[in-house]
C-alpha cells in the first residue's frame, strides 16, 4: 500500500517534471515552437500544425477546410481546435493541450509497462522475464526522449493518434476489447494507417480477456472487434460528415496518404521516389509501396502469434520507416515502446550502430537540410541520403529487435543453445 | 556448383602457387595465343577458331585449338578466371596426365563435333567459335551431376528445383549478359559435361594401368614440378577421405562424384569462422588507437599538401553568361567631375548626424531621380546599444520588371571605422551613371549604411523579412531578389596600385567563386591591376604564400564573423564581396569606377542567380584554388578519429569484462572450457554494459556548456574580462574538483570507457557535420580536440596522469582563447611581452566582438566552442583524473 502510493508520488513528479519542462521551452523560447513547426522532419502535409492553422481559419470562415489543397487532416480535429482561443493570441491553450495529450500518451505507456505483458504474455514467457524496466522509467524515457519533446513543442496533430494508439494498446491489456478498439478507430480515422494495427491488436486484446466473460472462439472475437471498429469509424464519418458537410474530406485525408500527391520532403522513403517516377509507373508503384507496407501485418502476426505486443511494436517501427509520410513524431512512438522490451536488449547486437546511425542522421539531416533549401550548396539528394540512413538506422533497429526476440523464443525451446553464438540462414 | 571461398590475399597466394601443372600450362598456352593474336601479320583467329564450313580433314587441329584462342582480352581474362578453379579441381582429382589426355580428347571433339554436327546440319549457319568457355561449361555440368547426385533439390518455397539446371541457368545469363556468346556452344558444352558426369563417357578416360605405366617410365612425378600423379590424386579436393569405402578398387571417374559435397558443406562454416577469427582476434583491438593517430596525421598532413599545384587546380569561370571584361566600360571623363562634386557634398556632410547625412542623401538620390527608403535599427549586446538609420536607393531597371536586383553597398564607415569618403563619391557617381543607361535588366539598389557591421546586416535581415521588428525596422520599399552585392571600401586618398577582394562572409559561408573570379578577371585582364585576397599584399604563388592565404583565409571562416559590409548577405545566399582599393599606383577612381562597372555588367548578364561553380572552396591564389571533395577528406578524417576511437571503446567496453570472467563466473568459464579456445573466447552478448552513469555524465557536460554560452554572450562588456579570467580558473579546476568530489568514485573501468565512448562519439558527429557547413570551424576545432581521444585513466601513473591533465588544460577552450589573444597581440606589435599584455587587453575587445557577432551577425562558433568541444573537453579532463575502481563487475 505505502509503495504503492511512493510510486503514484513519483510518477506524478514525474508528469510534474515533465509538464514542467515543456512548458518552460514553450515560455523560454517563444521562436521554438514556430520554428520546429516548420521542420519537415515533424511536420508532415498530414499532421503540421501550420497547415492545421490555415484548415482551422477557413473553417472559422465557413469556408470548407479542404479548399486550397493545404489542409489533409481530419476534420473532427476543427471543431475541437475551435473550442480553444485562437493559437496565435493565446497560444498558451494549445501547449497545454499539447502537454496534457503527451502525459495521457505516458500514462498509458506506464499501464503497458506495469502490467509486464511484454515479457510475458499468455502464450510465452520469456526466461528473461525478470529483467524489466518500471513503468516511471518507460514512461520517463518517452517524456523525456528529444524525439518526443521536439514533436510536442512542434504541434503535429501526430500526437493524437500515437495517444489513440497506446491507449488502445493499455486498454487491451487491461481487457477491456471494447474500449481498446475505440481508441484504435479514433487512431484510424486521425491517421489511417493504425487500421493496419487492427489484427495484432485483436489478437492482444483476444490473449488478454478479462476470465469471467471469455469469447471461445477468436474468429468470433475478431468478427466483434471488426464490427466496433467499423461501426466506430463509420460513426465518426457521419459525424466529419454533418461538421464539414460534404464527402470531401475522404478523399483530401485518406486519399492523400493513398497516393501521395503531396510531394513535400519528410524523414520517409516515399518522397523523392514519387518525385522521380514517371507517371505512368505512379500508380503501380503505389501499390506495391503500399501493399509492401502492409504484407507485414500478416506475416508478423502470424510468425509472432504468441506476443502480440512485440508484433504492435515492430509494426510502429516499420510504419516509421515505411509510412507515406512518415516524421520523427512516429520514431518517438516506436521509441518509446522499445524499452519495454528491456528483457531481450541483451540479445540485441547492433544496438551501437543504431544508436549512432540514428544519432548521425539526426544531426546530419537538418544540416544537408539547411545546405539544400538555405545555403542553396546542396541539393535534394542531400537530404534524400541521409533520410535513407535515418530509415536505414531504424531498420537495423526493427529487425535488430526481431532477431532479440526470436532468439529469445528460440532459447525457450533449445535451452542448450544460451549464450552460444548463432546465425540466421 | 563452384564453392564458396573466403578470400584472403594469403590463401589467394597459396592457392596460386599450389596450382597443378595441367591447368598452369593452359593458363600459359590460352595468354600466349592471346599475345600471339595482338599482331596483326597473322589471323590467329581465322587459323584455330572452328569454324563449321571451313572444318576437312586437313583443318582438323581446329577442334583441338579452339578452345585455346579467344577474341580479346576481357574474353580471355573471363574465361581463364572462370576456367581455373574448376579445371585444378579436375586435375587434382584425376591426374594431370588424364586431364592432359581428356581435356584434348575427348573433352574437346566431342562438343566440337556436336556443334559442327548442329551448326552445319540442321541450322545450317557458319558461326564460328572459340574460346575456353566451352570448357568452363563442360566443367559445370559435371560438377551438377555430382551436386545433383548428392544433393537432388533446391528448395525455394514450396518448390524442388533440381540441382542439375544451374549450368543451364547460367548458361541463359551469360547468354543474356555477354555478346556474342555462343548458346549452342556452350549447350554442347554442357551437354557433354553432363553426359561424363554420370558415367556414359568414362570409357574414353585413358586405362590407369597404361597411365601408371608411362609415368613410372618416365619418372614424371620426380621431373615435372606440380604434377599430379595418378596415384597421388585424392578423392575431392581438400584431402578429405571419400564417404564410401567403395572406392579402393573402382575407378577415380566413380567414386569422385561423391566426394564434393563434403566440401560444398564447409566452405560456409569455414568463411563464418575465419571472419569471427578476425572479429575477436586480439590484435584487431589493439589496432584503433593507431588508427586515430593515423587519422588526425593523415589529415593535417593532407591540409598541408593542399597548396602543391597537384592538389589545387587553377579558377575557371564555369557561368559562361557572365562574361567578364567582355563589355566596353564608360565610366570616365567628365564623370570624373561629377565623382568629385560629390566628393564635396560628402566632405561637407563628415560630421553630421546620421539622420542629417541621410537627409542629403535623399536629396541627392531624388535629385538623380531614384526612389529612396530609410530604415532605423537598435542592437543591443553585450549592454551596448548599436543604433542608426540606413539610407537607401533603387534604380529601377528600364528592362526588367523588378524581380531580380543587384546591390552596391558604400558604408559611412568601413570595418575599421575609417571614414568611406571616396567609395561613398565613388558610388554616388556610379549611381548616376547607371541611372542614364538604358541597358539594365536587374534593378540596382545603392545601400548606405552608417557603419559597416550593424547597417547592412540590418538592412540585409530586413530585406528577407528575417528581421525581429522590436530591434529593426522594416523597409519601405524593396525590389526583387538580390543577385549579387558588391560593396566598395575605400577610405584611401590618392591613387592605388591593385584591389583586395574580401569575401569570408558570416559563419565561414562563402560567395560563389565565379564572382570573385569575374572580378579578378576584369581587373586584371582589363584594368590591368593586380588582385589580393586575405591582406596577401604581396603574393610569390610559391607554396610558403599559398599556404599562408589558404591558413588565413581559414581562420576568418572559422571565427565565422564579418570581414566586410558584404558579409551580411552571404547567409541569405546573395553572392556578395568588398572591393578595396590598396596600395601606391597608377589606377585613380574612375578605374575603380570602371571595375565596378564592368561587374555589374556582368551580373546584370545573368540569366538565373549564380549556381554552378563552387560555393566551397579554399583561396589560396587569385587563381588558385581548391573544391570542396579535395580538402574535406582532412577535417573529415580528424572527425573519424574520434569516432574510430568510440566504436573502439564501446567494443572493448563489452569485452574487457569477459577476460575477468572466469575469476568469479565459474558456470561461464565451464562452458568455456568445453569449447574451443580460439573459436569461443568470449560470447559477444555476455556483458551487460552499465550505461546510465556514463551517460549522465556526457549528457550532463553537454548541457552544462550552455552555462558558459549564457555567461559570455549576457555579460555587459566592461565585466566581460573579469568574468572571462574567474570561469578560465574554474575551468581548469573543474575536472580536479569533480573527481575530488567523489562524484566518480563509483567509476569501474568499464564507465569510464563507456564515458570517453559516449563523448567522443557526439564529439565525432558534431565535427563531421560541422564540418559540411563550415571546413575550417570543424577542421579547428577537431585539431585542438585531438588530445581527447587519447585521455584515458591513469589509475597507477600519477605522473602521466598530471602531465596529461597539463596538456589538456593546455588545449582547454579558455586556455586556447588566451593563448590566441597573446599571439595575436604578439604579432601585431614586435616588442614580445608588451604585445602579449596588449593582447590579454585586446581579449576583453575580442569576448565584446563576439558577444555582438553571436546577438547581431549571428555567429554560431560560440555554440560550437562551448556545446560541442567543451564538453568533451571536460569529461576527457574529468576522465583523466578518474581512479577506477577495479573488480565486482556487473556480469549479465
Amino acid at each position: 500500500m505505502n509503495h504503492g502510493k511512493m510510486q503514484t508520488q513519483a510518477t506524478v513528479g514525474l508528469y510534474a517534471a515533465a509538464s514542467a519542462l515543456r512548458l518552460s521551452l514553450f515560455i523560454l523560447f517563444p521562436a521554438l515552437p514556430d520554428l520546429l513547426t516548420g521542420r519537415v522532419e515533424i511536420s508532415t502535409p498530414v499532421t503540421s500544425f501550420k497547415r492545421f492553422q490555415e484548415g482551422l481559419f477557413l473553417y472559422n470562415h465557413n469556408v470548407s477546410p479542404y479548399d486550397g489543397g493545404v489542409y489533409h487532416q481530419a476534420p473532427l480535429l476543427l471543431p475541437l481546435f475551435s473550442l480553444l482561443p485562437d493559437p496565435a493570441a493565446y497560444p498558451i491553450f494549445t501547449y497545454l493541450l499539447y502537454i496534457v495529450v503527451d502525459l495521457l500518451s505516458a500514462y498509458a505507456l506506464y499501464q503497458i509497462a506495469e502490467s509486464g505483458e511484454a515479457a510475458s504474455s499468455k502464450l510465452f514467457t520469456s526466461p528473461r522475464k525478470d529483467k524489466r524496466w518500471s513503468g516511471y522509467v518507460v514512461a520517463a524515457s518517452f517524456l523525456f526522449s528529444p524525439f518526443t519533446i521536439a514533436t510536442c513543442l512542434a504541434r503535429p496533430t501526430s500526437v493524437f493518434t500515437t495517444c489513440a494508439i497506446l491507449h488502445a494498446i493499455a486498454k487491451a491489456i487491461a481487457g477491456y476489447p471494447l474500449t481498446s478498439m475505440l481508441a484504435l478507430s479514433f487512431g484510424a480515422y486521425l491517421s489511417m494507417y493504425p487500421t493496419l494495427l487492427l489484427p495484432p491488436l485483436v489478437l492482444l486484446a483476444y490473449d488478454r480477456q478479462r476470465v469471467d466473460n471469455t469469447t471461445p472462439s477468436l474468429l468470433q472475437f475478431a468478427s466483434r472487434c471488426v464490427a466496433t471498429v467499423s461501426l466506430c469509424v463509420s460513426l465518426l464519418f457521419s459525424v466529419s460528415y454533418l461538421v464539414t458537410g460534404s464527402w470531401e474530406f475522404i478523399p483530401s485525408t485518406y486519399g492523400i496518404q493513398l497516393t501521395l500527391t503531396d510531394l513535400t520532403p519528410n524523414v520517409g522513403l516515399w518522397w523523392y521516389f514519387f518525385i522521380e517516377m514517371f507517371d505512368s509507373f505512379r500508380s503501380f508503384f503505389l501499390g506495391v509501396f503500399w501493399l509492401h507496407l502492409s504484407s507485414y501485418v500478416g506475416g508478423l502476426s502470424i510468425r509472432i502469434r504468441s506476443q502480440p505486443l512485440v508484433v504492435l511494436t515492430l509494426l510502429l517501427g516499420i510504419f516509421a520507416i515505411f509510412k507515406p509520410y512518415p516524421s520523427i513524431s512516429d520514431a518517438s512512438l516506436f521509441l518509446a515502446v522499445l524499452p519495454l522490451f528491456r528483457h531481450v536488449f541483451p540479445l540485441m547486437r547492433y544496438s551501437f550502430l543504431t544508436a549512432s546511425t540514428i544519432l548521425y542522421s539526426t544531426c546530419l539531416g537538418p544540416a544537408f537540410y539547411h545546405l539544400w533549401i538555405y545555403a542553396g550548396s546542396g541539393n535534394a539528394n542531400f537530404f534524400y541520403a541521409i533520410t535513407l540512413v535515418w530509415s536505414l538506422g531504424l531498420s537495423l533497429l526493427v529487425s535488430d529487435l526481431t532477431f532479440a526476440v526470436l532468439r529469445d523464443e528460440w532459447e525457450v525451446e533449445r535451452p542448450e543453445m544460451v549464450g552460444k553464438e548463432i546465425r540466421q540462414i | 556448383m563452384p564453392n564458396v571461398q573466403s578470400f584472403s590475399a594469403l590463401r589467394a597466394r597459396s592457392y596460386v602457387i599450389r596450382l597443378p601443372l595441367f591447368t598452369r600450362v593452359i593458363i600459359v598456352v590460352m595468354v600466349a595465343f592471346w599475345l600471339a593474336g595482338l599482331q596483326s601479320v597473322w589471323d590467329l583467329q581465322q587459323w584455330g577458331a572452328l569454324i563449321p564450313e571451313e572444318l576437312g580433314i586437313r583443318t582438323m587441329y581446329r577442334i583441338n585449338t579452339f578452345p585455346l584462342i579467344h577474341l580479346n582480352f576481357f574474353h580471355a581474362f573471363l574465361n581463364i578466371l572462370a576456367l581455373t578453379p574448376l579445371l585444378e579441381r579436375f586435375e587434382t582429382e584425376f591426374g594431370t596426365l588424364t586431364s592432359l589426355a581428356l581435356f584434348f580428347g575427348p573433352l574437346t571433339t566431342i562438343p566440337a563435333f556436336i556443334y559442327v554436327f548442329l551448326e552445319r546440319m540442321v541450322l545450317r549457319g557458319n558461326t564460328p567459335v572459340m574460346g575456353a568457355s566451352i570448357w568452363v561449361f563442360l566443367l559445370l555440368g559435371m560438377e551438377a551431376i555430382r551436386t545433383y547426385k548428392m544433393n537432388p533439390h533446391l528448395v525455394i518455397g514450396t518448390h524442388h528445383v533440381p540441382t542439375w539446371i544451374t549450368p543451364l541457368v547460367m548458361v541463359l545469363v551469360v547468354e543474356a549478359l555477354m555478346p556474342s556468346s555462343s548458346l549452342i556452344g556452350h549447350l554442347c558444352g554442357v551437354g557433354t559435361g553432363y553426359l561424363f558426369g554420370l558415367g556414359y563417357l568414362k570409357f574414353t578416360a585413358p586405362p590407369e594401368k597404361a597411365l601408371r605405366w608411362i609415368e613410372g617410365r618416365l619418372n614424371l612425378l620426380g621431373r615435372l614440378p606440380h604434377y599430379v600423379s595418378v596415384d597421388q590424386k585424392t578423392y575431392g579436393r581438400f584431402g578429405v577421405l571419400p564417404t564410401s569405402t567403395s572406392n579402393s578398387g573402382t575407378t577415380p571417374l566413380e567414386s569422385s562424384t561423391k566426394a564434393p559435397s563434403t566440401n560444398t558443406r564447409r566452405a560456409m562454416p569455414r568463411l563464418l569462422s575465419t571472419a569471427l577469427l578476425l572479429r575477436r582476434d586480439p590484435r584487431l583491438l589493439k589496432l584503433p588507437p593507431y588508427l586515430s593517430l593515423l587519422c588526425i596525421i593523415v589529415g593535417v598532413v593532407w591540409l598541408f599538401m593542399l597548396p602543391l599545384d597537384n592538389y589545387s587546380r587553377r579558377t575557371y569561370i564555369s557561368e559562361n553568361a557572365l562574361l567578364p571584361g567582355q563589355v566596353h566600360t564608360y565610366f570616365g571623363g567628365s564623370d570624373q567631375n561629377v565623382f568629385r562634386a560629390y566628393r564635396h557634398e560628402v566632405d561637407a556632410l563628415k560630421d553630421k548626424s546620421n539622420s542629417e547625412i541621410n537627409d542629403e542623401l535623399e536629396n541627392i538620390f531624388k535629385g538623380v531621380g531614384l526612389k529612396v527608403g530609410r530604415q532605423n535599427y537598435t542592437y543591443h549586446s553585450a549592454g551596448n546599444t548599436y543604433a542608426g538609420e540606413n539610407v537607401y536607393a533603387i534604380l529601377q531597371a528600364p528592362r526588367g520588371d523588378a524581380t531580380e536586383a543587384l546591390v552596391l553597398v558604400a558604408a559611412w564607415k568601413n570595418v575599421k571605422d575609417e571614414f568611406n569618403r571616396n567609395g561613398l563619391a565613388l558610388a554616388l557617381a556610379l549611381i548616376r551613371y547607371f541611372k542614364r543607361w538604358s541597358l539594365w535588366s536587374k534593378d540596382i539598389i545603392l545601400v548606405v549604411p552608417p557603419d559597416s557591421t550593424t547597417g547592412t546586416q540590418a538592412w540585409a535581415d530586413a530585406y528577407h523579412d528575417a528581421h525581429d521588428s522590436s530591434q529593426v525596422a522594416s523597409l519601405p520599399i524593396k525590389s526583387g531578389a538580390l543577385q549579387g552585392a558588391i560593396a566598395i571600401d575605400y577610405p584611401q586618398e590618392g591613387r592605388f596600385e591593385s584591389v583586395h577582394i574580401v569575401y569570408d562572409g558570416v559563419n565561414g559561408q562563402l560567395p560563389n567563386l565565379d564572382l570573385i573570379n569575374a572580378v579578378a578577371n576584369i581587373a586584371s585582364g582589363q584594368m590591368g591591376m593586380g588582385t589580393s585576397l586575405q591582406e596577401m599584399w604581396r603574393h610569390s604563388d610559391k607554396y610558403n604564400d599559398r599556404l599562408k592565404t589558404m591558413l588565413r583565409g581559414m581562420l576568418n571562416q572559422g571565427l565565422g564573423y564579418a570581414v566586410g559590409p558584404h558579409s551580411s548577405f552571404i547567409p541569405y545566399h546573395v553572392d556578395a564581396i568588398t572591393i578595396q582599393p590598396v596600395g601606391q599606383g597608377w589606377h585613380d577612381e574612375m578605374g575603380l569606377g570602371r571595375l565596378v562597372e564592368g561587374t555589374f555588367r556582368s551580373l546584370n548578364n545573368l540569366l538565373e542567380h549564380l549556381h554552378q561553380s563552387f560555393f566551397f572552396y579554399l583561396l589560396m591564389h587569385k587563381d588558385r584554388f581548391v573544391s570542396i571533395g579535395t580538402y574535406l577528406p582532412s577535417a573529415m578524417l580528424i572527425a573519424a578519429n574520434f569516432t574510430i576511437m568510440a566504436i573502439f571503446l564501446w567494443i572493448k567496453s563489452g569485452r574487457r569484462v569477459a577476460a575477468i570472467v572466469p575469476a568469479d563466473g565459474a558456470k561461464e568459464s565451464q562452458e568455456k572450457q568445453q569449447d574451443e579456445p580460439a573459436a569461443a573466447q568470449a560470447p559477444t552478448t555476455a556483458v551487460e554494459r552499465d550505461m546510465f552513469l556514463p551517460l549522465a555524465l556526457v549528457v550532463g557536460s553537454q548541457f552544462l556548456g550552455a552555462v558558459p554560452l549564457f555567461i559570455f554572450n549576457h555579460t555587459p562588456s566592461n565585466l566581460l574580462g573579469p568574468a572571462f579570467a574567474t570561469f578560465s580558473i574554474l575551468n581548469l579546476l573543474l575536472p580536479h574538483l569533480v573527481s575530488a568530489s567523489g562524484l566518480l568514485a563509483t567509476f569501474t573501468p568499464q564507465q569510464y570507457d563507456l564515458a570517453r565512448s559516449f563523448s567522443l562519439l557526439l564529439l565525432g558527429m558534431f565535427l563531421s557535420t560541422l564540418a559540411t557547413l563550415n571546413f575550417s570551424l570543424a577542421f579547428l576545432v577537431g585539431l585542438l580536440a585531438s588530445p581527447l581521444t587519447f585521455a584515458r585513466p591513469w589509475p597507477g601513473n600519477p605522473l602521466a596522469r598530471y602531465a596529461y591533465e597539463a596538456l589538456l588544460a593546455l588545449v582547454a577552450p579558455p586556455t586556447t582563447a588566451v593563448l590566441a589573444a597573446v599571439a595575436a597581440g604578439t604579432g601585431s606589435s614586435g616588442l614580445e611581452g608588451l604585445g602579449g599584455l596588449e593582447g590579454l587587453g585586446g581579449l576583453g575587445d575580442a569576448l565584446k566582438q563576439a558577444a555582438f557577432a553571436w546577438d547581431v551577425w549571428g555567429v554560431y562558433t560560440p555554440v560550437i566552442v562551448w556545446g560541442v568541444w567543451w564538453p568533451a573537453w571536460l569529461v576527457g579532463a574529468v576522465v583523466v583524473l578518474g581512479r577506477p575502481r577495479e573488480g565486482k563487475e556487473k556480469m549479465s
